[in-house]
């Protein structure tokens, strides 16, 4: 479903090579782990899948569903079914929840070539998948994020999405600022989404979030490159043994 | 001895002059003199040039237009076709003022304590200060042709707005001009709906003051929605006096026009008045929409909040003028002043300029601007759900000044508005 092959990148604004001919090859109904220390590009890497701007890219490619991601912008890779859920999920005041998750279901459905949701159909998805999550159904009467306690926006990203549906959901350190229940329901609500042609990336620091998401295979990225890849033990040994003597052992 | 070398008037100068020549306007002898001695000052003084501080963002010699005629009557058959094809922009008791021409006739059914008359019939007019920076108010003087005086007998509570459905249906060049006194009696509460609305592609000059006064207690929901067409021109003021424990929310929508100067004047004489003003400006295209404001405080204990959002994009230019006059006897005021802008393209620019007079000592004035693109990490979010470029904007540009629309308590004229919203959208963004 994914290929990366020698991917470069390097922050627009100042030169800086983040990413440093990374290979990754994930396939449909896999769930993949990136683990790695801090500034190893795990951020970056679910920037530059998702299309943001600040980034340039020097070398390489990246290959989804065989097509050129490189060259979709950031709503068409998103309504071709990669979602990101956000490290830090973006207040906008003035939006109301509500009409972002139509418009975004919406887009998507068109792209697809499919006709509009109908607004009861879309309040009876939206209240099925909020009840999943244990989401206050007031709470999406809000402005998007706005007012929403940290867990509660992680818990509004992976609403985001069950009922966006993606292919390929890329967790960007879903894990951080989340207690141990908000942790479970987050896990739950994203292994209801396991499925055979849907691929998952999960990217964190720590091994306790691959707990509740078992992964398939686990890939330590440091300095911008895979170093070392594995199934789900891997994690247990870097749990065990830290970032360090792995990366002196690849170094 | 000092010798005046005679000035050259501007091509809109002589327009309107010829205009007024050409023109058969009704009214007394005294209205005649009065739009005599106006006409003169125009020609004597001219428009307003930049040097004129309350136009110095906006040039009316440059951007007022030529191939000036008041435009006719429409006939009692062209009148009721319009009316029914009329969309309201919520129900309201109707009061068509077609091409500057009040039509009694086909106005809706007034309620108990509601009279409304033509205005030439009403009496005269107040008397107009001939100068360059009265422009407004010059312009209109020389040229108007009807309107409409509206009494709100004391007491009076009306749930249904009264309509003031102004449309512009005439040839191009063509001048609608009018004149409104609206008076609310003691302790009435009613809306208004002062709408103004015109075809795309046609150059034509709406003029219109109206005088509002709210007697002590009355309570006014006011909104004033400008949707002429896209090469029309505007010029406008709205004068309220405001009276003890009165309460006026003015709500301003601007978005039609090529040119529009809305001037709007609150003189605070009651203890214990409250004024609101809000509004949101949105220019694409080439449009220039200039907001004048100036509220003067005259006694203790008052308090005004002015907010404006404005979304500007293409060419165009937008001016806010915002002055808080606080006279000497108006202690304990509390005047606050909020204009945030939104600039979305290289070829856009907005000016923002606060005023505050102030001569009482114990008062609280702020006032504040801002002006930025749509924030990049907002957009990125969006995106990142999918969501087009485009639409992304419109929900950030609509989010941003649906916090201010939605203030207004009614459901149904905030959809309306939101409509109109969207639809300038459609077009500019």
């Amino acid at each position: 479903m994914l290929e990366i092959k020698n991917l470069h990148v390097r922050i627009e604004e100042d030169g800086t090579e983040i990413i440093r001919g990374l290979n990754l090859s994930v396939k449909a109904g896999e769930v993949a782990a990136i683990m790695g220390p801090n500034g190893s590009g795990k951020s970056t890497l679910s920037y530059v899948l998702s299309g943001k701007e600040d980034y340039e890219i020097t070398e390489g490619s990246i290959t989804y569903n065989g097509q050129d991601l490189l060259d979709m912008d950031v709503s068409e890779r998103a309504a071709a079914g990669v979602f990101l859920a956000f490290q830090y999920p973006v207040e906008i005041p003035g939006v109301p929840t509500m009409t972002f998750l139509k418009e975004a279901m919406n887009a998507q459905r068109k792209q697809r070539g499919e006709d509009e949701l109908t607004t009861p159909d879309f309040i009876k998805k939206v209240r099925a998948a909020a009840a999943d999550l244990k989401i206050d159904f007031n709470m999406l009467k809000r402005p998007v994020n706005v007012g929403f306690s940290g867990g509660e926006k992680k818990r509004a990203e992976i609403l985001q999405m069950s009922l966006l549906q993606p292919q390929l959901c890329v967790l960007d350190e879903t894990d951080s600022g989340l207690d141990i229940d908000a942790l479970k329901v987050v896990s739950d609500g994203v292994n209801l989404l396991r499925s055979p042609d849907r691929a998952v990336i999960v990217i964190t620091h720590y091994q306790r979030l691959l707990e509740h998401i078992v992964p398939d295979t686990v890939h330590v990225l440091s300095k911008g490159q895979i170093i070392k890849s594995g199934d789900k033990s891997l994690a247990l040994e870097l749990e065990e043994k830290g970032y360090a003597e792995l990366i002196d052992a690849a170094a | 001895m000092t010798v005046h070398t005679p000035r050259i008037l501007t091509d809109a100068e002589t327009s309107l002059i010829e205009a007024f020549a050409a023109a058969d306007l009704p009214g007394s002898d005294a209205v005649a003199t009065a739009r005599n001695a106006a006409i003169d000052a125009l020609e004597t003084l001219g428009l307003p040039t930049r040097r004129i501080e309350a136009f110095h963002y906006t040039d009316l010699r440059a951007l007022l237009g030529t191939g000036r005629t008041v435009s006719q009557r429409p006939s009692a058959q062209a009148a009721l076709e319009r009316t029914d094809s009329y969309q309201r922009l919520v129900n309201a008791i109707r009061l068509p003022i077609m091409d500057g021409h009040y039509f009694a006739d086909i106005a809706d059914d007034l309620p108990d304590g509601i009279s409304v008359m033509p205005s030439f019939a009403a009496g005269g007019f107040g008397k107009c200060e001939n100068t360059a920076a009265n422009a407004v108010e010059v312009i209109n003087t020389a040229f108007v042709t009807d309107g409409v005086s509206i009494d709100v007998e004391a007491g009076t509570q009306i749930v249904t707005p009264i309509g003031l459905a102004n449309t512009f249906a005439g040839a191009t060049g063509g001048m609608a001009v009018t004149r409104n006194t609206m008076k609310v009696g003691e302790g009435a509460e009613i809306g208004v709906i002062d709408r103004y609305v015109g075809p795309d592609e046609t150059d034509y000059l709406s003029s219109n003051i109206m005088d509002l006064e709210l007697c002590d207690g009355a309570n006014v929901s006011y909104v004033l929605s400008i949707e002429d067409g896209d090469a029309a021109q505007r010029l406008a003021r709205l004068n309220v006096r405001l009276g003890k424990e009165t309460k006026l929310n003015l709500f301003i929508l601007n978005v039609g026009g090529r040119l529009v100067r809305q001037e709007i004047n609150f003189d605070v004489w009651g203890e214990g008045c409250s004024l609101n003003i809000s509004g949101v400006n949105l220019i694409g295209g080439d449009a220039h929409i200039d907001v004048t404001s100036q509220i003067t405080h005259h006694v203790a204990g008052t308090n005004a909040t002015e907010t404006f959002r404005n979304v500007a994009t293409g060419r165009g230019k937008g001016v806010f003028q915002g002055q808080i006059n606080v006279r000497q006897a108006a202690q304990l005021t509390d005047a606050r002043m909020a204009c945030n802008t939104l600039l979305l393209s290289d070829d856009c620019d907005f000016s923002a300029k606060p005023e505050l007079e102030i001569f009482a000592d114990d008062v609280q004035c702020a006032h504040g601007a801002t002006v930025t693109d749509l924030e990049e990490s907002y957009m990125f979010y969006l995106m990142a759900r999918g969501i087009s470029e485009t639409r992304a904007r419109r929900l950030l540009i609509k989010g941003f000044v649906a916090e201010i629309v939605e203030e207004l308590e009614d459901e149904v004229l905030v959809e309306a508005l939101e409509d109109r919203i969207e639809a300038w959208m459609e077009k500019h963004v």
